[in-house]
């Protein structure tokens, strides 16, 4: 009996399905950006994150505070507060803490033979590489040697190695460095492994020196912008965070001077972020699921009309309310079903065309699916209720009577 | 007694206006009876034939189909009981365009519930065959003559096997040789057992059944059993 409804009902879709298809455009672009907008906003998610990620993991960033300046403007306060000396204090005093590397960088010109290159330095020590997760391909890293000695050497980013010596070898190379007025010889220890872009920036076309180098030998003063720490754990990210706190609250005695963010605090705001944006896009999308509920309500509401001599001809041979009911329901399903998954496949080609474009991978969840394709068939359970009632509650006589 | 109909009243409001399409019918009709309901146009014919038919329910006055009430039956019920006691052939056919001869006289197999497609197919031939109709089975409606249309809708009408055939002027789109072939057929039908109310306001239509029940202004004014 079903079967038999359910071939009765795709029959008449089939047989306008000019119609049928104009009813589903609703459904279709809903369900089609319901589709796309969150595959769109987990793909930029899932990129940010990994580019996050990507700075290496549970890191905790201790900079300065940001208070409010003089005339009410934002400003950056406190930046003779980081020394390398608290550097090792603050590892000392927090156990949850693995290790920490100061933030100090200059931009400046490196001259190798006749090339000049201009890129940022960064002043490092020995921890930098287990922090960013980042390490020499060849030769070797800054080592507590050099940063204690405060010795001249470098390590080049791998583009940077290839921009200063093309088609050479550049271990044992020698770079001037042109900073601040100044000119520094440094002798080229290694090069850095590929990383490509990330949030911070290029790391491929920098260069890394000790940091007791760039503070002594160029800025010339003791203080950094900040540290990057490294929890022992992602059990322990949080802790840390509280163990940093309280030590710089007592050693610096004014909470207003630094500031803590965890990358554990900035992933999650990020994915606060792009989930109220997903759910807000995914809102507005759902309204256009909800007026092609009501597309498909009008054309059902017509078809009842158009069809009532055929209601009360099949009212005569005895079909029940339940039997009109499904029959009118089926209809309706089976449109908002169709329209649904058509409306996925222009989504997923939707996606797969911005993921292309923003360069992240595609990510269509079966979640976004089956809740866009359940709240399509919702739609048209919902909207076809009323016609389909409407059809099953026509009395016999007056609807074989209907011209 | 297949039908007692007893004081059968009915009456339409159409706003302040009230319609006594039948005022006070009483008859009873036996199984293998050959009846003609016959009136002028606006008589209150169709409206017997609708309560007859179990399509509606009198505004008062009982009426006995097998002797079960169909007065105060629901909308189910008399669905049930027109599916399986009682089948229609009307004066425009009443097939589904879109749906083939076959599928047409399958239909009330379906609200039955009788499954399988090859059955019901199977049925439905038997049935065609029945009133003549053995070819063209899968065309539509409007691919056939009048004439055979109507066999059609008698086809489905019998698929059933109702106790009740009800024909509503069943000859009125037909020219008058087509229509007397279809007064054959329900000749035969009723030779075979079947019992046949048929609505009408042709004399020379209702004189061929073997009793004629007149009506007029919703009264019977005559109720005769003829040769
Ligand atoms: N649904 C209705 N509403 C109002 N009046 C109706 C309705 N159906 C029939 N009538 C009226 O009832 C009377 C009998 O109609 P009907 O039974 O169709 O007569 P017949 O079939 O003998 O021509 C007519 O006056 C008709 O106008
Ligand atoms: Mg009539």
């Amino acid at each position: 009996m079903i079967l038999e409804i359910l071939r009765m009902a795709l029959d008449s879709l089939t047989t306008s399905k000019m119609r049928s298809f104009l009813s589903m455009l609703g459904i279709i672009i809903g369900v089609a950006a319901v589709i796309a907008i969150v595959s769109v906003g987990s793909g930029a998610q899932s990129q940010v994150t990994s580019q996050i990620s990507a700075l290496g993991s549970n890191i905790i960033n201790i900079g300065p505070g940001i208070t409010r300046g003089r005339s009410g403007r934002l400003s950056f306060t406190a930046t003779d507060v980081f020394t390398m000396e608290l550097a090792e204090q603050i590892l000392r005093n927090c156990p949850s803490l693995a290790r920490i590397t100061p933030n100090v960088q200059t931009s400046g010109i490196l001259i190798a033979g006749d090339i000049n290159y201009q890129t940022t330095t960064v002043g490092v020590t020995p921890a930098y590489q287990e922090i960013v997760e980042y390490y020499p391909v060849r030769g070797q890293f800054i080592n507590a040697e050099h940063e204690a000695n405060a010795t001249n050497v470098m390590v080049l980013g791998a583009k940077l190695a290839e921009e200063l010596f093309p088609g050479q070898d550049p271990l044992g190379q020698r770079v001037k460095l042109f900073a601040r007025n100044r000119k520094l010889l440094f002798v080229v220890i290694g090069v850095m492994e590929e990383k490509g872009t990330g949030a911070i920036g290029n790391l491929d076309n920098q260069a890394f020196i000790p940091a007791s180098v760039l503070l002594k030998k160029i800025n010339n003063r003791k203080y950094v912008s900040g540290y990057t720490a490294q929890a022992r754990s992602s059990e322990t990210a949080k802790t840390a965070v509280a163990e940093v706190e309280y030590f710089l609250t007592r050693y610096l005695l004014d909470t207003d001077k630094f500031n803590i963010s965890s990358q554990e605090q900035i992933l999650a705001t990020i994915s606060e972020v792009t989930a109220t944006l997903s759910l807000m896009l995914g809102g507005i999308a759902g309204i256009s699921l909800l007026v092609g509920g009501i597309g498909i309500m009008n054309i059902m509401l017509v078809s009842v009309t158009e069809r009532t001599r055929e209601i009360g001809i099949r009212k005569a041979l005895g079909a029940k309310r339940k039997h009109i009911m499904a029959q009118f329901m089926i209809e309706s399903l089976a449109m908002s079903g169709f329209g649904g998954l058509i409306g996925i496949i222009f989504g997923w080609l939707g996606a797969l065309a911005v993921a292309k474009v923003g360069g992240w991978p595609l990510v269509v969840t079966h979640t976004s699916v089956l809740v866009a394709f359940s709240f399509s068939l919702l739609v048209g359970l919902f909207f076809g209720l009323y016609p389909a009632q409407k059809a099953a509650k026509l009395d016999p006589v007056i609807a074989l009577s209907y011209e | 007694m297949l039908i007692q109909a007893e004081h059968l009243q009915k009456t339409y409001h159409m706003g302040a206006v009230k319609v006594e399409a039948l005022k006070d019918a009483s008859f009873q009709i036996a199984a293998g009876e050959f009846v003609a309901i016959i009136g002028p146009s606006g008589s209150g014919k169709s409206t017997l034939m609708h309560i007859l038919g179990c399509l509606d329910r009198p505004t008062a006055g009982r009426y006995l189909l097998d002797g079960h009430d169909m007065s105060r039956a629901s909308d189910n019920q008399l669905a049930e009981i027109r599916n399986k006691k009682i089948g229609f052939v009307f004066q425009q056919f009443n097939l589904l365009p879109k749906a083939t001869i076959l599928q047409n006289v399958c239909l009330p197999l379906i609200y039955a519930g009788l499954r399988g497609r090859r059955k019901q197919q199977q049925l439905a031939r038997q049935a065609l065959e029945m009133v003549g109709l053995g070819e063209r089975l899968h065309h539509r409606p409007n691919e056939i003559s009048g004439g055979q249309k109507q066999r059609v809708a008698i086809a489905r009408a019998l698929i059933n096997n109702p106790a009740l055939l009800l024909a509503d002027e069943p000859t009125g789109n037909l020219d008058t040789k087509t229509g007397q072939e279809i007064m054959k057929t329900f000749h035969r039908l009723n030779q075979e057992g079947h019992t046949i109310i048929l609505v009408t306001h042709d004399p020379e239509i209702a004189a061929q059944a073997r009793r004629i029940i007149q009506i007029r202004d919703g009264l019977i004014q005559r109720d005769e059993v003829i040769a």
